[in-house]
């Protein structure tokens, strides 16, 4: 794999890091472990399962000081948190596929309650057809339910990132929840070399906890929480729409806020990663690949041996997926006359990928038109290799000249 | 002012002359047999039915009032009305006040005699109560509920939009004040949000921190609740008053999850046998036969007439003994003492662990009572035993707490409500029938669990 | 001028009960009590005990200082009103003071009456109303050797046992024919009389004390038929006057007592009146009665104590029953209502020598109008009950009067269902 990290000169590294080789799934623990949440509640599902053992494991060793609540199903893991963070914990846990789909009801509210949790999606194709890999279908379901929703690329950015999610959803322009989705196999399972930021650094980070100030069930400040709104008389109405407004503006505010801690990560730990969207070889690019997640380090690979061989392409990756970059994608689009977008779900609506589709809506906003074609790729665990990342470069190099085709290009369809 | 006391009932029905009571009173009270020294005197005869002439232990005492010595005084903390035999001056102006002969001249001592009800005893309870070989005299103790709730602080604001008659908003003010200010309430969505406890659009009806959780989600969301608090080192009741839809359908694996986990919760279902607030639907605690407004009545199609409900009701509580809960009892609003007696327990228990409450509560709109019927229709379900009132606990097992020795039959509660007035003899023969199984179930349950 | 929305004048049962009474419906209107007794409240009926020794002077309040300061009333003691100026809603003190009031309660009781006997000014002699007169008549009969009691009405019966007991030679003079007249019928007297007389005293009914004078022992007293009798202790008990001098010149009407309505408002707006300087309905006649007996007392103060404050609880006053209780000589004798037989009326009474119990009751449609018993022991407020809810006996009449006690009980015990 090739490193995610930008050109930008690194700053001078602190001393302390640790140097440990771990999964993603680990990896993940360990970043939940140093962001010191009080609580924690988990239902195993592959291919999640050993990032909540790890966890525990971090507990039961005493590395870890939280409550550890192995609840009865995803729906009441989130709904213990919900109850823990109106109580004024930092809280965590991670899901995906089935897991989250039966999680929905209290996922949907987590959002509308301004909850600052944080939950690990490790990424799973959606069922049926049976499957229990990776995939991003389960997390571009859930992509319109008002959660911050980071990719990560590398183990390292799984671990750096999911402590850098507690300090995104409790900013006060924000307290949204945030998924920080790792995928499924690839990196939940991929072993890395990892810096292990240390503890005391990651403390000064994080600052004062203050997660409940908004909405509490607290004795000492009751209140009622969530009372009914709506309906078409009084203060109905309007007071829904004021919530609805205040979520879209949390959302919006997160893109700042997002730049901003991946830049006070940067200072502190040496390790810049781009917060929005990230640009690979576009200097002087005519056409780019877009891509999301883990797939990136091959599409990399595949960008680097065509810049070789003399083709103008460079890449475009997504790192925040919600709130779509809308601002920071039309910079990098500015630069491209054509475009393939490679997902690793199905959008069934469009007969495309999700984000092929999100994208389309940015490419309107460029206010020209820019030739593009949906490639869907990795679904239920295959890989997407360099192979296929030419395919796509030499799909997308030819489309200023020919039509776009109307059905996606299915990349492990003849595996 | 406004104080309660414990008092002695009669029960005239029950009462068959004989005399026990007064015997005990002589004893105690005059080291004599002699009944016509006795304060409390059964009077009357076996044609005319037997009754009581006992001192009221009067608020406003006549007797008092008219004693020019100072003799009579009514104790404002045991409520008796004490007589002090160094002031008497025997002028018997005292019976002359009293109308209910509740006191007199002891001939044999030529002073006046009146009940104290043994208050000064050594256990401080009446003689004559135990002696009853029938139970028509009973010692009924709830003046504490009274004098102690009347201290406590309503913690739901007035003018709760209950229905009219209904008796789950009783119970949720006497819970909350039970339970007190140092409590997150969650109810989840049913007739106890939706009379206004969590409030609409900016108002609240509630002094404590309340919310709604999910209708699938309130054991959940309480146990994180419960446990952060701990986890900071601050007492915290977590309270839930839930209806039985929610609890028993399509929020019991929360419940049931939580429960496994001993979590650190009261959770209070309020069953009226249906979702009441949406309209009266069918839920798993709904009776064999009852008319819902999803399980209506009608000819029916292949000739099978829609006759209500054609399952019987989940018995919730039994499924959370076998959680082996902290505790677990079933209550109705008719009892109100064995209520208090349980939500006593069960606040102690849900310091240790979960602690499961089932009150059965009429619901006049949707079981098609008069709104006045409310707790005459709890009383009968229990006088029937088509609901039982028990309690559980790991350490003693179940042991009923009101057993009916002697039911009314079935028809006398289904009677009561206009949700059964469909009902056909085979219908009412099933039930009557479940009523007996579940009394025998339920009989076994104690009996297995207390040896 | 001081001002209270409430002035109780007096401070015995009827005013006490108004006080309650006042306080159950308004916890915080301003409220004094005026009494023109020096002590806190006791009852004149428990004097007689005090004269006996029997109940200790500290030991009779009905109410302490606490009991006024927790229930917020001004107490104000030893000040007489001297006069009512209702047209101003004023009340005059004694001491020439006044106090504003915005409701006024007259239960100023009564005082002996003492009758115009020639040289009755010239002798020393007791009455027995107040804890005073009580105090000093129990120093009294310590020393006294022939004592003389005029009157033989309850409190002039109660003084003439402590003096028999206390060892003095002791004559009763009596106007009426009996003793008790007007409590207790010829044969009751004739019971209680015998009492009297087994122990040692004289008792003198019929008899008339036309001329009084002082003498070496104490008095002379002179009888109608020309007998004298000498006395060291002169006891004069012939009966109470209300006390309502203070009316003088106020348009408050009055007749042998201040006349109320049934709830106890006099004919003056803001002015109410009860216990024994009242006059009343009564619960046999038509007519307006001087009822001064205990429970009426109460009653009649409870009434006007919620009238002042405007409980809408009110009831009005069913009229006054008799009620009395009589201890003597380690004997009773209880009468309930009328004594009075009207027309079509029937009396049954038994009466049994050995035991001396007594027993008559009066019927009249099937209904109790009195029932009067001499150790006959019956719950006196069940057959009051009886009486005021007219109810009708004639199915159980002869169970009745055979044992009152059971009976009555039994009965009772039904009507409160």
């Amino acid at each position: 794999m090739t490193t995610a990290t930008l050109a930008t000169p690194n700053q001078a590294k602190p001393a302390k890091q640790k140097v440990i080789l771990c999964e993603g799934n680990e990896a993940a623990a360990l970043g939940v472990a140093l962001a010191r949440p009080d609580m924690v509640a988990v239902y195993p599902i592959t291919p999640q399962s050993s990032l909540v053992e790890h966890v525990a494991k971090l507990i039961a060793d005493g590395r870890m000081d939280a409550d550890i609540v192995d609840a009865e199903g995803e729906h009441s893991v989130l709904s213990v948190l919900q109850g823990a963070a109106l109580a004024g914990a930092r809280t965590y846990t991670a899901t995906c596929g089935p897991g989250l789909a039966f999680m929905f009801e209290p996922y949907f509210r987590t959002s509308g309650m301004r909850l600052p949790i944080v939950m690990s999606i490790v990424t799973r194709d959606g069922i049926t057809p049976q499957s229990v890999w990776g995939g991003h279908q389960d997390a571009m379901t859930v992509r319109e339910v008002g959660w911050v929703q980071v990719y990560c690329e590398t183990v390292q950015e799984v671990l750096d990132t999911t402590i850098m999610a507690f300090k995104i959803a409790e900013h006060h322009d924000v307290m949204l929840p945030v998924n920080v989705c790792l995928d499924g196999n690839y990196l939940s399972y991929g072993t890395s070399r990892v810096e292990l930021p240390d503890q005391a650094e990651v403390d000064a980070f994080m600052g004062v906890k203050d997660v409940n100030w908004h909405v509490a069930l607290d004795p000492l400040r009751p209140m009622a929480v969530d009372p009914l709104t709506g309906g078409s008389g009084g203060k109905g109405p309007s007071t829904f729409v004021r919530y609805r407004k205040g979520q879209c503006r949390g959302m919006q505010n997160s893109l700042r806020v997002i730049e901003e801690v991946h830049e006070e990560w940067a200072q502190r730990f040496g390790r810049r990663f781009a917060p929005l969207v990230e640009e690979y070889r576009m200097d002087g690019a005519d056409y780019a690949i877009m891509t999301l997640g883990s797939m990136t380090g091959a599409a990399k690979d595949a960008i680097d041996e065509a810049r070789d061989a003399g083709k103008r392409v460079g890449l475009i990756k997504i790192k925040t997926f919600s709130p779509f970059p809308v601002e920071a994608l039309l910079k990098s689009l500015a630069k491209v006359q054509a475009l393939g977008v490679v997902d690793r779900s199905v959008g069934f609506r469009w007969n495309c990928g999700p984000m092929y589709q999100e994208t389309m809506g940015v490419l309107y906003r460029l206010g020209r038109h820019v030739p593009s074609m949906s490639f869907i790729g990795g679904l239920a665990g295959a890989d997407i290799t360099v192979g296929h990342f030419h395919r796509v470069i030499e799909a997308t190099e030819k489309l200023p000249s020919s039509p776009a085709p109307s059905e996606p290009v299915w990349l492990n369809e003849k595996d | 002012m406004g104080r309660s006391y414990n008092t002695i009932a009669f029960d005239a029905a029950k009462c068959d002359g004989c005399g026990d009571c007064m015997t005990a009173c002589a004893t105690v009270k005059t080291g004599s047999t002699d009944k016509s020294r006795s304060r409390i005197q059964i009077v009357g005869d076996e044609s005319d039915g037997f009754e009581l002439a006992l001192c009221r232990q009067c608020g406003d005492p006549k007797c008092v009032t008219v004693c020019p010595a100072a003799a009579l005084t009514k104790n404002f903390d045991s409520g008796v009305i004490e007589w002090n035999a160094s002031k008497c001056v025997d002028c018997l102006l005292c019976t002359v006040g009293c109308a209910y002969a509740g006191i007199a001249l002891d001939e044999g001592v030529g002073h006046v005699a009146k009940c104290d009800m043994c208050y000064a005893s050594p256990d401080g309870a009446p003689a004559c109560v135990p002696a009853c070989p029938h139970d028509a005299l009973t010692y009924i103790t709830t003046s504490r509920i009274y004098n102690e709730v009347g201290d406590w602080e309503d913690l739901f604001a007035p003018g709760l939009a209950g229905c009219q008659g209904c008796n789950t908003e009783l119970l949720m003010r006497h819970t909350l004040r039970r339970v007190g200010p140092e409590t997150v309430l969650a109810t989840p969505p049913g007739c106890v949000p939706g009379m206004g406890s969590v409030g609409f659009n900016g108002t609240t009806g509630t002094k404590v921190p309340v919310f709604h959780p999910l209708l699938t989600n309130t054991a959940a969301m309480l146990a994180g609740i419960k446990r952060q608090y701990k986890r900071v080192g601050r007492e915290v009741n977590a309270l839930a008053i839930a209806g039985d839809g929610g609890a028993s359908d399509v929020g019991f694996q929360s419940l049931s999850g939580a429960a496994e986990r001993n979590e650190q919760i009261l959770f209070m279902v309020v069953d009226n046998e249906g979702y009441m607030n949406t309209g009266m639907q069918r839920s798993s605690c709904t009776p064999y036969g009852a008319w819902t407004s999803t399980t209506p009545i009608g000819k029916g199609s292949g000739g099978m007439p829609s006759q209500g409900k054609t399952q019987d009701a989940k018995n919730l509580p039994l499924i959370m003994v076998n959680h082996r809960c902290e505790y677990v009892a079933t209550a109705s609003t008719a009892y109100m003492q064995d209520l208090y007696d349980k939500l006593d327990k069960a606040i102690q228990a849900s310091k240790r662990g979960f602690a499961y409450l089932h009150v059965y509560s009429p619901c006049t709109t949707g079981w098609r009572f008069p709104t006045d019927q409310n707790m005459e229709v709890a009383r009968k379900a229990v006088e029937t035993n088509f609901v039982m009132l028990w309690e559980y606990n790991p350490k003693d097992g179940l042991e009923f707490t009101r057993p009916v020795d002697d039911p009314l039959p079935v028809t006398e509660y289904l009677k009561a409500m206009g949700r059964f007035r469909h009902l056909s003899p085979d219908q009412i023969s099933h039930i009557q029938g479940k009523v007996v199984e579940n009394l025998a179930f339920v009989k076994q349950m104690a009996h297995r669990q207390s040896a | 001028m001081e001002q209270t929305k409430y002035l109780v004048v007096g401070s015995s049962h009827a005013a006490l009960e108004a006080v309650t009474a006042i306080r159950m419906h308004d916890a915080t209107g301003s409220l004094t009590l005026l009494t023109r007794d020096p002590h806190l409240p006791y009852s004149p009926t428990v004097l007689p005990y005090v004269v006996s020794g029997r109940s200790a002077p500290e030991g009779i309040f009905l109410r302490d200082e606490k009991f006024f300061a927790d229930n917020h009333v001004a107490l104000k003691r030893g000040t007489a009103l001297k006069a009512l100026h209702a047209d101003r809603n004023a009340a005059e003190l004694a001491d020439g003071s006044e106090i504003a009031y915005e409701k006024i309660l007259l239960a100023t009781g009564a005082s002996p009456a003492i009758p115009p006997i020639p040289g009755i000014d010239t002798v020393s002699y007791h009455v027995l109303r107040t804890l005073d007169d009580a105090t000093k008549l129990n120093a009294a009969i310590k020393q006294s050797k022939q004592a003389v009691v005029m009157g033989a009405g309850l409190v002039g019966m109660h003084a003439a046992e402590n003096l028999v007991k206390a060892g003095a030679k002791v004559t009763i003079v009596e106007m009426a024919k009996q003793l008790t007249d007007g409590y207790f019928d010829a044969v009751a007297a004739s019971l209680i009389e015998k009492a009297f007389t087994d122990n040692g005293a004289t008792i003198l009914t019929g008899s008339r004390v036309v001329k009084l004078a002082p003498s070496a022992v104490g008095a002379t007293l002179t009888l109608e038929n020309g007998t004298t009798l000498e006395a060291d202790l002169l006891l004069v008990a012939t009966g109470v006057k209300p006390n309502m001098e203070y009316l003088a010149g106020s348009p408050v009407e009055h007749d042998r007592g201040i006349l109320v309505s049934d709830t106890m408002q006099t004919s003056v707006a803001n002015v109410w009146s009860a216990g024994d300087c009242a006059q009343a309905k009564g619960f046999f006649t038509d007519g307006k009665v001087m009822n001064a007996i205990l429970p009426d007392a109460t009653e009649q103060g409870r009434i006007a104590g919620m009238a002042m404050a405007g409980d809408p609880g009110l009831k009005h006053y069913p009229g006054g029953v008799p009620l009395n209780a009589y201890h003597f000589f380690g004997r009773h004798a209880i009468s309930v209502g009328s004594s009075k037989v009207p027309d079509g009326a029937e009396v049954v009474t038994r009466f049994d020598e050995n035991s001396g119990r007594y027993l008559k009751a009066i019927f009249k449609d099937g209904c109790l109008l009195g029932i009067y018993g001499v150790n006959e022991f019956f719950d006196g407020g069940v057959m009051c009950q009886l009486i005021l809810r007219r109810v009708d006996l004639s199915a159980v009449k002869d169970r009745f009067v055979a044992n009152p006690l059971a009976v009555g009980r039994e009965l009772m015990s039904k009507l409160w269902r």
